[in-house]
């Protein structure tokens, strides 16, 4: 089996992405956890490119690196500060989790070995955004607008819940 | 299909879309009278939602001249099984608005946001009770499960409610993931995210069944969280005990059979020979998916039975009698027959009456008394008569004792077991045994409040209840009463909707 | 040419690691991280079946996804700061007034 440089790209980033998602399981300081998340974040981001998807590995730098984890990292610092306590990260359970959780991997390796999936097909590395943004706007359309509820509703009930009164 | 049909269709689709189109302008309403209004606490909000779920109410009605679609390209199904989810949830909605004027807990506070994410939700689980694309479903109970996490939290300056609404979020989010991991590897199997071709898919080709298997369970971890069934009912006894009363009662009702609308809908459509005509149809050859349903609702019932036995808190105990009722009404799942949906489906109103009523009683109480203990409510008889028999009558109908409404649903469920043949009859000793266990505890609440005196120190003179709560209480326990004793306009009701589209 | 399974395995191992942080981490903020990284897991495995069948379906799902994923964080997030206003916890072992 030769290695091509696609293979050689796609290991350097899987083993990014499980390396940092490792690291924010099982770290003791939030802010190392914080960060390990950025980096997986990336390390998959950069795995949709190599699949060709590359309007959601923006989407996955905008949403998730620029939004949900900047929210996450607030939540961590303004956790810091109002309590003034160190933020407990002791692991307990140990034992049993890693019992149901390896149970629960090696049923999904059971699964992906004996379905005989295909290698990856199409390479062809075309935008895909046109395609995305047509299929939002005619099959997917009611979701999209559900999707809006959402977040307004969302909206309200984060802002209620924050809000002094 | 060409891109000016879909357009075409998802136009032509507005028309069969005018409830759902309906509570969205009424939810836009609420948020610009809210701001209007802001200065004074005035009733006028409750006011507008009410106005505005009767003109739904009316929209809902009318769907049914315009017959079974499926719309906007496959996303959303308008049939009588739908139209049937939307009325029994426009129906919850109202009554919690009602329930909601009444509240002490509410009282003094703003109420724009509550009511308008009461409006919210209901959208959602209209849209849950209609959806039958992956998308839409996942979104859908999103959008349940997201507005359910604020409205929970609504009394934030009660350590409980906010408690709540952390436990219910961090159990939301985890089951909607292993839910989206479970669709993810069906994407995989099938190519699809249309449930009816997901089905097609399914039937025409073998496909792996121990992907499919893990496939189901995981998505049936989203469903069961919906429904709080065993194993992902942990957030349901501490949420519906720190969240406010009204929204207990609402969680109790709307979501839960919202959830029974999704996994009858799904199961049935993607996981079965199901064509819309037969009475009686079978499961994929390669997943006994009818099994697993039917072990969960053993476990769920058996569960949520014994743990109430324990219970001193009667929103609590509520609680767990619930997760028990969620067994039950499985019972109509597991048979893949239209007398099963449609015994489902029967249950399902006549545990609104009933469960209503219950937690409604526990309301009048907890504000007058201030408490929610079984102990607090000793010789409550003596003093407040009318809610302690109403009481009664929705503890009996929720045992399933005739001469009420819970004995008529109860009936048709075990009927409908029995007759699919004896590989379920085990299954109905366990819901027979279960509702020996559920008689004991029922039983308890109506012996302190009817036999045991009143505990020392609290004055035995009556208290005083008002006209408005007393109208409440008939308008949920004389339909518990009627339909255990003339069922026929109900049971009517529900075998017309019991067909859901088969295809699109 | 890597298959698709390649990319199943590592979206396996993402999404357990994911359930390891839920079951085990009892921090707050660390739970909800734990759930992000199981939500890129699903995101992945969308990603690749999306290629595999060579429909964008999957991709679009994954948009909802991020959707879904924000929205809750925003409201968790909220949750948590009311909570930390009343008491300074958060280790979730300590939410322990219900059902007593």
């Amino acid at each position: 089996m030769n290695i091509t440089l696609f293979d050689t790209i796609f290991y350097l980033l899987a083993f990014l992405t499980l390396g940092s998602a490792a690291i924010m399981v099982f770290s003791k300081n939030v802010i190392y956890s914080a960060v390990g998340l950025l980096f997986t974040f990336f390390g998959v981001a950069g795995i949709y490119v190599l699949l060709a998807a590359d309007f959601v590995a923006v989407v996955q730098v905008l949403v998730y690196v620029g939004g949900i984890l900047i929210l996450l990292l607030f939540g961590v610092m303004l956790s810091n500060k109002i309590t003034n306590i160190e933020i407990t990260t002791e692991t307990l359970h140990f034992l049993p989790a890693s019992l149901v959780v390896i149970g629960i991997f090696v049923v999904l390796y059971r699964v992906f070995i004996t379905t005989d999936w295909n290698p990856v097909g199409s390479y062809n590395f075309d935008p895909t955004t046109h395609e995305i943004g047509t299929l939002l706007m005619t099959d997917y359309l009611i979701p999209f607008e559900i999707a809006s509820i959402l977040l307004l509703g969302a909206l309200i009930g984060a802002a209620y819940i924050a809000r002094k009164d | 299909m060409a891109l000016s049909d879909i357009i075409r269709d998802n136009i032509n689709s507005l028309n069969y879309f005018l409830p759902e189109l309906l509570l969205t302008g009424l939810v836009l309403l609420m948020i610009i009278a809210d701001l209007l209004l802001k200065k004074e606490r005035s009733p006028w909000m409750s006011i507008i939602a009410l106005i505005g779920s009767g003109v739904v109410l009316f929209a809902i009605i009318n769907q049914y001249e315009l017959g079974s679609r499926s719309i906007f390209n496959n996303m959303l199904a308008v049939d009588e099984f739908s139209i049937f989810f939307k009325l029994l949830f426009l129906a919850t909605t109202i009554l919690v608005i009602f329930l909601s004027i009444a509240s002490v807990e509410l009282s003094g506070r703003s109420v724009g946001e509550y009511f308008t994410l009461l409006m919210i939700l209901t959208l959602g689980l209209f849209l849950m009770a209609s959806a039958t694309h992956m998308i839409t479903i996942f979104i859908a109970i999103e959008l349940v499960s997201i507005i359910s996490f604020a409205l929970v939290t609504y009394l934030k300056t009660r350590r409980r409610s906010s408690e709540a609404g952390l436990k219910y979020a961090i159990y939301g989010a985890f089951s909607s993931g292993l839910m989206l991991y479970g669709i993810s590897i069906l994407y995989g199997l099938t190519g699809t995210l249309n449930i009816y071709e997901i089905g097609e898919v399914l039937a025409g080709r073998d496909t792996n069944s121990l992907a499919l298997l893990i496939s189901v369970l995981l998505i049936m971890a989203g469903f069961g969280y919906k429904i709080a069934s065993v194993p992902f009912h942990f957030w349901s006894p501490d949420v519906y005990e720190g969240a406010p009363t009204p929204i207990t009662a609402f969680l109790s009702i709307g979501p839960k059979a919202a959830g029974f609308a999704v996994i009858i809908r799904f199961f049935n459509v993607a996981l079965s020979n199901y064509d819309g005509v037969a009475e009686q149809w079978l499961a994929l050859s390669n997943i006994n998916w009818p099994q697993i349903i039917a072990v969960i609702a053993a476990a769920t019932m058996t569960l949520g039975n014994l743990v109430a036995i324990a219970q001193d808190n009667v929103k609590r105990l509520l609680a767990y009698s619930s997760i028990a009722h969620a067994g039950y009404a499985l019972l109509g799942v597991v048979v893949l027959s239209s007398q099963g949906v449609y015994a489902t489906l029967f249950y399902l109103v006549v545990y609104y009456f009933m469960n209503l009523g219950a937690f409604f009683v526990v309301i009048i109480f907890q504000d007058i008394i201030g408490s929610e203990k079984i102990d607090d409510f000793k010789g409550l008889a003596s003093r407040a008569p009318i809610p302690a028999i109403a009481m009664g009558v929705f503890l009996f109908s929720l045992t399933g004792l005739p001469p009420t409404a819970g004995f008529i649903g109860k009936f048709y469920l075990f009927a409908a077991l029995i007759k699919a043949g004896p590989e379920f009859y085990w299954l109905a000793i366990v819901g027979l045994l279960n509702s020996v266990v559920a008689l004991y505890y029922y039983a308890r609440i109506l012996k302190a409040m009817f036999f045991d005196k009143i505990s020392e120190g609290v004055s035995p003179e009556p208290l005083k209840i008002s006209p408005y709560y007393v109208t409440l209480l008939a308008v949920l326990g004389i339909p518990t009463i009627l339909v255990g004793l003339y069922w026929a306009p109900l049971a009517n009701l529900a075998s017309h909707s019991v067909h859901f589209l088969p295809t699109f | 040419m890597i298959p698709a399974s390649y990319y199943l395995y590592l979206s396996a191992i993402l999404f357990v690691l994911g359930i390891i942080g839920v079951l085990v981490r009892r921090n707050l903020i660390l739970i909800l991280i734990s759930i992000e990284l199981m939500l890129n897991a699903v995101n992945l495995t969308f990603v690749t079946f999306s290629n595999y069948w060579g429909v964008y379906d999957g991709q679009v799902f994954v948009l909802f996804i991020m959707v879904a994923a924000s929205a809750q964080v925003g409201v968790g997030l909220a949750l948590v700061k009311t909570i930390f206003k009343k008491k300074a916890i958060v280790d979730v072992d300590k939410f322990n007034l219900l059902g007593q």
